[in-house]
């Protein structure tokens, strides 16, 4: 036995003990049920998070700076890694420049010393080739080779020019104005030049190799015209088919070439002020033009109903101070900088209308600009500086405008709401607009709440309002069981058995929704007419089986009747008859299959709150109503329905937030093709299928992952709204009723 | 007698309407149930193999599988599996009625099951080994079929038992030191040191490498007695066929068989189909590695749910006095319970596999990088996102639960002197048991038939290996696993040969079906003796 007083103090440790459990349960408890709260808000934080940088502008920071010789900075390429630049100085000769401390590697003189200074340095847009015109009028083209070598783990690159190609332009070698260069993957060349007495010249050297003797033959062709105006720019695209050039009043003619022949050119005004500079973007099919008073444009050719193309003003970015002097577009996207004589430097994307940066040059007086291959970083030279830029721009194709507005891309005839996230060339033009799977969010939401919202309310209705609690007990487990089944059952039904049925009897479908309801009604009113004594025989609930059977024996009516209904009405079949009569496509897997199989999935939703809400009016309400004389129908409909008409409502409202979520249905019952229609016989996609089809493309960061973390986010957002809205909704009629 | 009126006809119509929307409510389900079930149970039915000559002079043998009406015409056409997939690029074929001269059902019409290329149909000639016959004749070679067969099927449990066992063994240690060379660079040790080192591990390499080879050699040895002998089997149309014994999975005269042994073959099948692996890109063979993926990726999330999803509901019911912040907590619920299960997806793609999964990588596993360990979906990250998906369900049926433990039961036990938490533990919870059963039952349902997020976050169409093996330490969280929603998805809409597979993945369909339905109505059985239990005792 303890002495009294230590059974005391142990009785006082348990005590104690015991409290600090009863505290230490009670805050993990709480941290429990705040952790919910956490998990929400981390998730919404999350994805706030991975979406956030593509609202992030561009950001551009010296990476180094180095000099280099006076003459040096005529023109400037990077290698891919930035550890080298190649530059073409105005003396002729290309310095290959160690980035980091501006060492010169090796030389490589281009022309003799008597033909320089070198005019109209620059790189061909795309590509690392340098092109210059000489003083006795030849043009060169300066390929440049970047060699990668590793020594253990270290990377090696070393800089060469393989060939340089050298084209006469004029005999009498007369100055050459302004002239263009480009050369193609397979070595083509072409080049088109002004000569100082007002002729055009256009050139094409093609190398052919033998395949026999390995001997190369080279081919020059040459044209020459006389050139209405004197020109100021010109720039070629890769393939030599079409040359534009730019006047001093400010004009743009564009040149077709056929068979190294240009054509009669046609010529637009382009604003107030001359064009200073003019460039490709990658892909050479838009153009750039910045202009004397800094303005810059993107321009492109445009198909037009009865004019064939036609060189169109596409859009305008906020003017720079000065005159746009120096224009370097990227390799790998849409986006190009551009420099003015007042020293500023800007950063813009074409797809996405963004202003991404702009700052002062390191280099206000630079001569030349170039973007690096990765589109990482940039160059800028003057006469004695290099300056090696980092371009932190990560998603610069993403605006607010581009993913939900109109945009024009290149080579469509008007602007455009598309969805088409990858293509097979390396100047693919990203798009990326939600518009197209938004609507067919909608879509299939629609169709879905056609079915779902009569048949889940009526049903909630008479499950609660006339049904015998013994049935109840049958029904509402049935119920539970259909919301349980798996979506991915329901859209493998949907697509593999239901929808080829459907296409092949599609006015079954008509038939019901008018045979069906009208069987229904008589055979209810007939089994009431029966006397009561026969109806009494039969055990409770027969009268559901009864209605079942005439159900399914109204349908099979239905489907049966299809074929003739087809001929008598559709010509005997009626997707033949939608394409034919109406215009329209018809896919087997459309959005009528949609509808019904999200329809199923969704009716078990609006059922179950629906028949909440129906429940909890208060039983006081229905029997004054009939006390009063009114008949059940009218009780119901009167007095019922609007008391239960808020609870009703949330459970639409959630029953829509299903349907807008919903994945494996849409994703196995359409065709997901991202098309903007809502014919309701048209495949969609809708933004989770586009999610679930799209994941497997996208990289961890790329400007794809983080789309489809904003079409989670859209459809969070949505869905968080509407939850809680219904959620308020359904608490407050609770609480109404309770006081009542 | 009371006159009905006008208005009050067109109420009860109107009523009977809304019946009839229940009513077709219950027979979509129904109807539901019967196409899954008609479906799937068909699958492993034998259907006779039918010899057709058509009005041509061709002649196909196969099984019908469907007839139909020719959209426009009165005729009907049907559709025959005529299998022999490397000989006629299609497997199935359809034949217009009218085009039909005869039908026969041929006594010897054989049913080869193969390992590869689907299903060959026609009649046996000879078996050999090397170039000499062993049995000729259709009679002959049937009777010796069978044991040869079994014979060969031990030899193949050999020579993968060789595979998965000491060659997958070798394999691993190799990979082992590989990994280790890495290490030994990145470590910068001392010249000599890391010299002796690299020799070490190049002399284990070595060793192992021999060991390698021997076995290597072994089983090609073994692999080349398997496909030693052949069956020459000739189609209806007289192509013949060589087929390694070891390649037949059954043999099979349809034609013969009489009702018990084609009872016994559905079961055969039925069996094979849950507990044997795929074959030919999951279109053949079983769905056990699904089944199990999915069982295992189903319990590590109960592990996850089962303590948040109750300590949140004991929060709403036993702690929080009523305020904004349970308000909160209650919108919350909802709207876990109400955002789109693909949202969770990217959520956990973005958070536990590059995020998580990405650290882990960089500080445990960096010699194996860039090739990701965790950093890659796989079961673990997949249980957790379900888990956040189902916490809602668990907290709703556990709320439910507590709430229908009587007040006087708390207020008896605290007023015998027991803390508020030894109330909970000792009065309460076992009390509200059956709800908490519920709500895990309910979220393990939901779980197990949920694909959309899972396709994003670990599930492959063919898992190399399941993520419990012999291998230490034996449950592999990290790895890939399959999953029966996936698999229907994936055989129905990603297969190149969607007809073959149709019966499979009706199968497949009506099994995860059939398991979430038990168990729904297991928690509904469960719940209403919950409510019985207290509305009964209360008052």
């Amino acid at each position: 036995m303890l002495a009294p007083s230590r059974a005391l103090a142990s009785a006082q440790e348990t005590t104690a003990r015991r409290r600090f459990v009863d505290r230490l349960a009670g805050i993990v408890v709480s941290a429990g049920g705040l952790a919910i709260i956490a998990c929400v808000l981390g998730i919404l934080a999350f994805i706030i998070a991975e979406v956030w940088p593509l609202a992030r502008g561009a950001n551009v920071r010296t990476a180094s700076s180095t000099v280099i010789p006076a003459d040096a900075a005529g023109a400037a390429i990077a290698d891919e890694y930035r550890g080298q630049s190649a530059l073409l100085g105005i003396d002729g000769v290309v310095r290959f420049v160690r980035a980091s401390d501006g060492r010169v590697l090796s030389e490589k003189q281009l022309v003799e010393p008597s033909c320089a200074p070198l005019a109209g340095a620059r790189t061909v847009p795309g590509a690392s080739v340098f092109t210059a015109a000489t003083r006795d009028g030849h043009v060169l083209l300066a390929p440049v080779k970047w060699d990668l070598a590793y020594v253990g783990s270290e990377r090696q690159v070393t800089g060469s020019i393989a060939e340089v190609v050298s084209l006469e332009i004029d005999p009498k070698s007369q100055p050459i104005e302004t002239y263009a260069a480009t050369v193609d993957d397979r070595g083509v060349v072409n080049v088109a030049a002004a000569v100082s007495d007002g002729s055009l010249v256009l050139i094409r050297r093609t190398v052919v190799e033998n395949a026999i003797t390995g001997e190369r033959e080279t081919s020059l062709e040459k044209h020459a015209t006389t050139l209405p105006q004197s020109l100021e720019h010109l720039m070629l695209d890769r393939q030599g088919a079409n040359l534009f050039g730019t006047t001093a009043p400010g004009m743009i003619l564009w040149w077709r070439i056929a068979d190294g022949v240009p054509g009669v050119p046609s010529s637009l005004p382009v604003g107030d002020a001359p064009v200073t500079a003019m460039t490709f973007l990658v892909g050479d099919r838009s153009l750039v033009l910045g202009l004397a008073n800094g303005s810059i444009s993107v321009w492109f050719p445009v198909r037009q109903p009865d004019q064939g193309f036609v060189l169109t003003r596409i859009r305008d970015f906020p003017p720079q101070l000065g005159a746009i002097r120096l224009l370097a577009p990227s390799q790998r996207d849409k986006g190009f900088l551009a420099q003015d004589d007042k020293g500023r430097l800007g950063l813009y994307y074409s797809t996405s209308h963004r202003t991404l940066w702009t700052g002062d040059s390191p280099l206000p007086r630079a001569t030349a600009l170039a973007y690096a291959p990765r589109a990482d970083g940039a160059l800028v030279a003057d006469g004695g500086h290099l300056v090696s830029l980092d371009v932190d721009n990560p998603h610069p194709e993403i605006s607010l405008a581009s993913i939900f507005g109109k945009v024009w891309y290149e080579g469509g005839e008007r602007p455009e709401l598309v969805w088409q996230s990858s293509g097979g060339t390396t100047d693919f033009e990203p798009k990326l607009s939600l518009v197209p799977l938004l609507v067919g969010t909608l879509k299939g939401t629609f169709y879905s709440l056609i079915l779902a919202i009569p048949f889940g309310v009526l049903g909630a209705m008479y499950t609660s309002q006339f049904m015998h609690a013994r049935l109840k007990r049958l029904v509402k487990p049935t119920v539970e069981i259909m919301a349980a089944l798996p979506s991915v059952v329901l859209g493998l039904l949907a697509g593999l058995w239901l929808s080829p049925r459907i296409e092949k009897a599609f006015p079954s479908l008509f038939l019901m929704a008018i045979v069906l309801p009208l069987m229904v009604m008589a055979a209810g009113v007939s089994w009431e007419r029966l006397p009561r004594g026969f109806r009494g025989r039969f055990p409770i609930g027969s009268d559901a089986i009864f209605f079942i059977l005439v159900l399914a024996a109204g349908a099979a009516l239905c489907v049966a009747l299809s074929p003739p209904t087809e001929r008598l009405l559709f010509g005997g079949s009626f997707p033949a008859w939608v394409r034919a009569t109406m215009g329209l496509t018809y896919d087997q897997k459309n959005a009528v299959v949609v509808g019904i199989a999200m329809g199923f999935a969704v009716i078990p939703i609006i059922f179950t709150i629906s028949e909440d809400a129906f429940s909890n009016v208060p039983r006081s309400l229905a029997s004054g109503s009939l006390a009063l004389g009114a008949s059940r129908w009218q009780t119901v409909t009167r007095v019922v329905l609007p008391a239960a008409s808020p609870g009703i409502f949330s459970s639409i409202m959630i029953g829509f937030g299903r349907a807008v979520g919903e994945t494996m249905i849409v994703l196995m019952a359409t065709g997901n093709t991202p098309i903007l229609s809502w014919n309701p016989f048209d495949g969609f996609r809708t933004l989770s299928a586009n999610v679930a089809v799209e994941v497997p493309e996208a990289a961890h960061g790329t400007t794809l992952y983080r789309m489809l973390f904003v079409s989670a986010l859209l459809l969070f957002v949505f869905t968080f709204a509407i939850n809680t809205v219904a959620d308020r909704v359904r608490q407050r009629l609770r609480r109404r009723f309770a006081e009542a | 007698m009371k006159k009905r009126s006008q208005s009050d006809l067109l109420g009860r119509s109107l009523t009977w309407l809304s019946g009839g929307a229940l009513a077709l409510d219950l027979l979509l389900v129904i109807a539901l149930l019967a196409v899954l079930a008609v479906n799937g149970l068909g699958a492993f039915w034998q259907h006779k193999l039918v010899r057709l000559t058509l009005r041509d002079g061709t002649r196909v043998l196969g099984e019908i599988h469907a007839e139909e009406t020719i959209p426009e015409q009165s005729a009907t056409r049907m559709l025959v599996k005529v299998g022999n997939r490397e000989l006629t690029a299609l497997d199935f074929r359809w034949i217009d009625e009218a085009n039909i001269a005869t039908r026969e059902w041929p006594e010897d019409a054989t049913l080869l099951e193969r390992l590869e290329w689907g299903n060959f149909y026609g009649a046996l000639v000879e078996i050999r080994r090397g170039g000499s016959v062993l049995a000729s004749g259709p009679d002959e070679v049937w009777s010796a079929l069978g044991p040869l067969r079994d014979q060969k099927r031990r030899e193949a449990k050999a020579v993968h038992e060789l595979e998965v066992g000491p060659i997958d063994r070798v394999n691993r240690e190799l990979e082992r030191l590989r990994l280790d060379a890495r290490k030994v660079a990145r470590q910068g040790l001392a010249k000599e040191e890391e010299a002796r080192r690299v020799t070490e591990i190049e002399h284990d390499v070595a060793a192992k490498q021999a060991v390698y080879e021997t076995l290597t050699a072994e089983l090609a040895s073994r692999r080349a007695t398997l496909v030693s002998e052949t069956v020459i089997a000739e189609t209806v149309d007289g192509k013949r066929k060589e087929i390694p014994v070891s390649q037949i999975v059954r043999a099979i005269q349809p034609n013969r068989m009489g009702t018990a042994a084609t009872m016994g073959l559905y079961a055969s099948r039925l069996w094979e189909f849950v507990s044997a692996d795929p074959r030919e890109s999951n279109t053949e063979g079983g769905i056990f590695p699904a089944i199990f993926g999915t069982v295992l990726m189903v319990f590590l999330m109960a592990f996850a749910v089962a303590p948040l999803g109750v300590l949140a509901a004991l929060y709403l019911r036993e702690y929080a006095k009523q305020g904004v912040l349970v308000q909160f907590v209650r919108i919350a619920v909802s709207n876990l319970a109400g955002v789109p299960s693909i949202v969770f997806g990217v959520f956990g793609l973005g958070f536990f596999v590059y995020g998580i999964g990405g650290s882990i990588d960089a500080l445990f596993y960096r010699d194996a990088l860039p090739a990701p360990t965790y950093g890659t979906g796989g079961i673990l990250w997949a249980s957790l996102t379900l888990a956040l998906l189902t916490v809602p369900v668990v907290i709703v049926a556990t709320e439910e639960g507590l709430a229908a433990v009587p007040r006087i039961q708390r207020e008896g036990s605290l007023a015998l002197g027991a803390t508020r938490f030894e109330t909970i533990r000792r009065v309460v919870l076992p009390g509200a048991a059956p709800g908490i059963l519920t709500g895990m039952i309910l979220a393990m349902a939901r779980a197990a038939g949920e694909v959309a997020p899972l396709m994003i976050v670990g599930m492959v169409k063919l898992a190399p290996s399941l993520p419990i093996d012999g291998e230490f330490p034996f449950v592999h969280l990290e790895r890939k696993f399959m999953h029966l929603g996936f698999h229907i998805y994936d055989l129905g809409f990603q297969s190149p040969n969607v007809e073959a597979t149709k019966p499979l993945v009706f199968a497949t369909a009506l099994l995860l079906v059939g398991v979430v339905v038990l168990m729904n109505l297991v928690a509904i059985i469960v719940r209403n003796r919950l409510r019985q239990r207290y509305t009964s005792s209360a008052v």
